[in-house]
């Protein structure tokens, strides 16, 4: 019991803070259009809970996951590239940071012509936007192990791929989860800002499109959309995070 | 078994050893004592094979030294454990480096952490045992795959007295059986004199021999023998070439 209500704890924030929007909405008098209560951004949502789900996962969530994927792998294999072929890192480093220093937004425009109106420019986005961490934290993980690990394994008889296997990849595992916990709401933002400038679907085309009727209400809707999807993200990673990590947390605790 | 000749490692502008010669027999336990920074991790690592020395060449079991060598258990200053394995994988990591299979060395594995009184923590991660539990496990670590060389760099540096007098009992008995060649490093007179048949005294940087002592005393040593006039003759012979150093 007292557990449950431990759990039930993060929510209470909410609860405090719906309850203040709703009554203050109503006190103040705000006109539906600039500040809609909660309740009727719930209606909103309900009436439109179709549509909102076929955006949100059709569109928004699959080109999110999708650029994320993508972004995991090339991530990974960029870092192991790094990692194993010193020359390339003092060659390639600069270059990125540079690369990464551009925002990517601005350069969606250039995705459309590129890419065109539908999901590979998203896709897109979103793996511009979260490749980066996830190369960086890669890097690290699968880079820096205590030299005395290495010495150990070599003494050991260790081939570079047996010490790949079992020390650097295991070794890069906390790195990448933390990395995706970053990574997975830039992709996000990857996917909505190429909705909102291209293509009639996602959940950033609701965004948008609650804004051009002056549906204010829709727009919250599909907003609260997105946060509980981009919640839904971040809580499975961090399921897959405890699952399989279970060290790092443990250090931490010390 | 090894053969260091005109050993003289530099790391830049640095010296850390100036010149070292000496031998280690088959089944020799063999100690290296001398002040801090005067190159006797590097000299372990040479032996090793994981550093190349500046000068001279070391040679083990007759062949020189070129890369890591092989059938060496090794014990860094620190545990040096993975966090992720249990203390019982930790202990297999070398076989499974060496792409044998883990279970063939299970029960000597068991065996080991059971000598080293670690019996009921086969299942524990390294996080939830002590920093001296922790160097246990990097000791059974070295002996798992049964090496006939043990380097051993400060393995008992992070123990409390007590622990470390025990923990050096029971090397003793691991070697009484085994009779692996054994490279120690230490601070500890009273360790080296305990455990060796032969003291390498090392001057500070750059590290140089300033003496062999050879340890006559009969064996098994026990606790009751660092009272022995012999054992504290032999003792006071390493502190004053020690102790020389400081007053040069
Ligand atoms: N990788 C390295 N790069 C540069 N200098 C090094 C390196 N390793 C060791 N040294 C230097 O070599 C000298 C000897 O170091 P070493 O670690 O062998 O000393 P030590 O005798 O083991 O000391 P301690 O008893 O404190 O462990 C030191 O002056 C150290 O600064
Ligand atoms: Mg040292």
């Amino acid at each position: 019991m007292i557990n449950a209500l431990k759990h039930l704890r993060p929510f209470l924030g909410f609860v405090v803070l719906l309850v203040v929007w709703q009554v203050g909405v109503r006190l103040a008098n705000f006109p539906e259009y600039i500040l809609p209560a909660p309740t009727v951004i719930l209606a909103r949502l309900w009436a439109t809970r179709n549509e909102q789900l076929y955006h949100l996962f059709v569109a928004t969530g699959f080109t999110t996951v999708v650029g994320l994927a993508l972004a995991l792998v090339v991530g990974v294999l960029m870092a192991l590239a790094v990692v194993y072929i010193k020359p390339l890192k003092a060659m390639i480093m600069p270059l990125l940071a540079a690369f990464n220093s551009i925002p990517k937004i601005a350069v969606a425009p250039l995705l459309v012509i590129w890419f065109g109106l539908g999901a590979e420019t998203k896709i897109v986005l979103a793996f511009l936007l979260s490749v980066f961490p996830i190369f960086v934290n890669s890097i690290t993980g699968l880079g820096e192990i205590e030299a005395d690990v290495l010495d150990l394994s070599r003494l050991s008889g260790g081939t570079p791929w047996r010490i790949f296997l079992k020390v650097r990849l295991i070794n890069a595992v906390p790195y990448i989860t933390d990395a995706l916990r970053i990574a997975f709401p830039l992709a996000l933002v990857g996917s909505i800002v190429g909705e909102f400038i291209a293509g009639n679907v996602g959940a950033g085309y609701l965004v948008l499109s609650g804004q051009f009727n002056l549906d204010t209400p829709l727009v919250f809707a599909a907003l609260l959309c997105i946060t509980l999807f981009a919640t839904l993200g971040i809580t499975l990673i961090g399921l897959l995070e405890n699952h399989f990590v279970t060290w790092k947390h443990s250090t931490r605790r010390r | 078994m090894v053969t260091i000749e005109g050993l003289k490692k530099s790391f830049g502008e640095v010296t850390a050893i100036g010149d070292m010669s000496f031998n280690v027999a088959n089944h020799e336990f063999l100690s290296i004592v001398g002040p801090s920074g005067c190159g006797k991790s590097t000299a372990l690592r040479v032996i090793a094979g994981l550093t190349e020395p500046t000068a001279g060449k070391v040679l083990v079991r007759g062949a020189e030294v070129r890369g890591p060598i092989k059938d060496v258990g090794m014990v860094f200053q620190a545990p040096v454990l993975l966090p992720w394995r249990s203390v019982l994988t930790n202990v297999l990591f070398p076989i499974e480096m060496r792409g044998e299979r883990r279970s063939k060395y299970q029960a000597k594995a068991l065996e080991l952490i059971k000598l080293a009184g670690l019996e009921g923590f086969e299942n524990h991660a390294p996080y939830q045992l002590s920093g001296g539990m922790q160097q246990r496990v990097a000791i059974c670590r070295a002996l798992v795959s049964s090496p006939q060389l043990l380097l051993m760099d400060e393995p008992f540096g992070a123990l409390d007295i007590m622990t470390r007098e025990r923990m050096g009992f029971e090397l003793q008995k691991i070697w009484s059986v085994g009779r692996q060649t054994v490279i120690f490093v230490t601070h500890s007179i009273t360790e080296a004199v305990l455990l060796s048949d032969t003291i390498v005294v090392m001057s500070g940087r750059p590290g140089t021999i300033k003496k062999i002592v050879k340890v006559d005393l009969p064996r098994p040593r026990l606790a009751s023998m660092m009272k022995d006039p012999r054992f504290v003759e032999l003792a006071a012979d390493v502190r004053d070439q020690i102790d020389a150093q400081w007053v040069e």
